[in-house]
């Protein structure tokens, strides 16, 4: 136990500063023997507590939760404006969920809004098919005193059939569900949950259909809401963080079905870097990246008119295409100066040559740092991939381990959380790259340099334990303990560091944004 | 497939029985010498006192298998100078465009008037060809001489 307890006192001193000591301590729990139980589980009321600043408050739904909210709403506003609870749905969507405002609007010019909803002002009599008198069906101009029809309240007939294939091309074909029209030309009234309940009253997996498309708009409509984007996963995420906050804060949640993301874009999780910052990234790479390398590895630019050549063949004496400015491709000096050294320079040391060579290098400078950015960003993200392989034959691992040296499963979780920090840590050191790139440098950066530094070592030195043949393993797991801890701690610094300094706006960047 | 014939069946009776005045729509002739109920070949006059006034210009509507859950397509023969039409001589109109404000109940009647109206009042908000559009937006006296040219090309038959 001796060399955790000096552990964990060197970590807290890490930590003192910014008050999350108590955050982090999970994955050592298995090692502390139950005397400790109960300072444990007072760390986690702890956490519970208290945020930490890159930390954002959000809840998870499940699509009942979802159908639920929708409910309590329709149900209050039918209870308050005394309409049918299927009309005060479509109100609510014409709203876009907006209650206050909505029944504000209403109480002011009710037979607009309820004009404007698609309603109408007419609510009498139930919705129901009959068999009409003297009736001709516009749409297939079927006629007959046995045709069923169907009419919603502003009277516009059909035969069953025609409204019925009517629905269908609009849900299944066009995906609508809230603004479904009435057939009639020139007709905005909405058709609603109840009359389509009654004309698809055969055909469940239509009305299945229609019931997700309200569900999908009614996240789409709550700005407080946005579903997972990882594949078929049906859940949406309730965050207060609006749009204009995105410039202070990185709000990453995390779903129940385990995925990582941010609920300002919905890319996976990137903190520390703003949404707006990895958005001009991830452009700029698209664009830049392989061009640029290519460009620095075969060309050099015109001393004269700074255009980018690239020497595909013949000697070193160069006139560029451009400004006819003759140059020596060796030591970028002018070629007048060469004298009769043709074909072969030997003139490092001459004034023209290192004048050229300096304005070279500046030109290059913005292109070298672009690089040095990426390929640190590049080689996180590799990393993290390899890391998921690696995560993958954890459990194999584990189980080899298990059978070799004699330890219980429960003794060989610490693989899985080491490599669960692993990957954790590498996607955020991979953003705080694409961060770096566009901070312009003070003392602020120096800290984050060198938290990043900090985090990088020890990333690296657990992913090199963590690579170590199975026997191994077992004599490494207070070490890989340790590191892990370590590793996390030092993520949570960084990520609060920057956070917070976000938060106050005290990064300065070199870009407008 | 039946719904689309029959509906055209009795577009064409109702037609028949009842148009507009100095409009055309009649079901083209296949090489056959049978009727092809789901293309027709129609012609709308520019209304009275407006600039298209003494034009009737041609157009072939051709109904989708979907007819009348989805519109048909209005096409000018050839294809006319208007902001609201493509290059192709395809007519951009919301009541022609499922997405918008087509509506299976919408007869070729309506389609037609509704056509006729645009001719006068095109829709600055959905251009459609860059030609008429500009000279609409930026030189309306050197719209109006195309609009006329345009009506002199195009007579009543």
């Amino acid at each position: 136990m001796d060399s955790d307890d000096d552990f964990l006192s060197d970590v807290s001193s890490a930590g003192d500063f910014l008050d999350t000591q108590n955050s982090d301590d999970e994955s050592l729990g298995d090692d502390f023997g139950d005397d400790l139980d109960t300072g444990f589980s007072d760390d986690k009321d702890l956490i519970k507590q208290k945020r930490k600043p890159y930390e954002v408050e959000f809840k998870v739904l499940n699509p009942l939760d979802i159908q639920r909210e929708q409910d309590v709403q329709v149900d209050d506003v039918s209870a308050i404006l005394g309409l049918p609870p299927e009309s005060a749905a479509i109100l609510l969507r014409f709203g876009r969920w907006k209650q206050e405002k909505l029944i504000e609007g209403y109480m002011e010019h009710p037979e607009e809004t309820l004009e404007d909803a698609g309603l109408g002002t007419n609510f009498e009599g139930l919705a129901k098919t009959e068999k009409v008198a003297d009736f001709m069906c516009e749409i297939c101009c079927e006629e007959g005193p046995d045709l069923e029809t169907f009419a919603m309240r502003c009277g516009h007939r059909f035969c069953v059939d025609c409204y019925r294939h009517y629905l269908a091309q609009k849900i299944k074909e066009e995906g609508e569900a809230a603004r479904i029209e009435c057939p009639g030309d020139n007709c905005h009234r909405i058709v609603d949950s109840k009359s389509l309940e009654l004309l698809l009253a055969d055909n469940n997996a239509l009305q299945e259909r229609y019931r997700t498309l309200l569900t999908r708009t009614y996240v789409d409509d709550k700005d407080n809401l946005r579903w997972c984007p990882a594949p078929n996963c049906e859940y949406a995420v309730d965050c207060a963080v609006k749009a204009r906050d995105l410039r202070r804060i990185v709000p990453t949640v995390n779903c129940i079905c385990k995925h990582e993301f941010c609920f300002g874009c919905s890319l996976n999780d990137h903190q520390p870097t703003p949404c707006t910052l990895v958005k001009m990234w991830l452009k700029k790479c698209e664009d830049d990246s392989e061009t640029a390398n290519w460009i620095s590895a075969n060309t050099k630019e015109c001393p004269r008119c700074m255009s980018t050549i690239e020497k595909n063949g013949g000697c070193n004496h160069m006139t560029c295409r451009k400004c006819k400015h003759e140059f020596c491709w060796m030591c970028m000096g002018l070629w007048s100066e060469h004298g009769t050294s043709w074909y072969n320079c030997n003139r490092y040391e001459e004034k023209s040559g290192s004048d050229a060579r300096s304005a070279q290098a500046k030109s290059r400078a913005s292109l070298e740092r672009y690089l040095h950015y990426y390929n640190r960003y590049a080689n996180h993200e590799q990393s993290a991939k390899l890391d998921k392989d690696l995560y993958l034959k954890t459990e194999k691992k584990m189980t080899s381990l298990q059978s070799q040296s004699g330890l219980s499963w429960i003794e060989v979780q610490f693989l899985d959380t080491a490599s669960q920090a692993l990957q954790q840590c590498r996607q955020t050191l991979k953003w705080t790259y694409a961060f770096a790139f566009y901070l312009a440098r003070n003392n602020l950066t120096e800290i984050f340099e060198d938290n990043q530094k900090d985090l990088e070592m020890a990333v690296e030195s657990l992913s090199e334990m963590f690579e170590k043949p199975v026997p191994e393993l077992a004599k490494l797991k207070v070490d890989i303990l340790d590191k892990t801890a370590y590793c996390n701690k030092r993520r949570v610094i960084l990520l609060s560091d920057t956070a917070e300094n976000l938060k106050n706006g005290e990064w300065a960047f070199n870009v407008e944004w | 497939m039946s719904l689309c014939l029959n509906r055209l069946q009795e577009e064409r009776k109702q037609w028949r029985r009842d148009h507009p005045f100095g409009f055309v729509a009649k079901p083209q002739k296949t090489a056959q010498g049978t009727l092809d109920l789901k293309r027709w070949e129609c012609a709308v006059p520019g209304k009275k006192d407006t600039l298209w006034d003494g034009g009737i210009f041609k157009l072939d509507v051709i109904f989708p298998d979907e007819y009348p859950t989805k519109p048909p397509k209005c096409k000018f023969t050839p294809p006319l100078f208007h902001p609201n039409v493509y290059p192709s001589g395809t007519v951009c109109l919301s009541i022609l465009n499922e997405e918008e404000a087509w509506r299976p109940a919408i007869t070729i009647k309506q389609i037609l008037l509704g056509i006729q109206d645009l001719l006068n009042d095109p829709n600055p908000e959905s251009p459609a060809q860059a030609d008429a559009y500009n000279l609409f937006k930026k030189d309306r006296p050197a719209y109006e001489r195309r609009v006329k040219q345009v009506v002199k090309e195009n007579p009543p038959m």
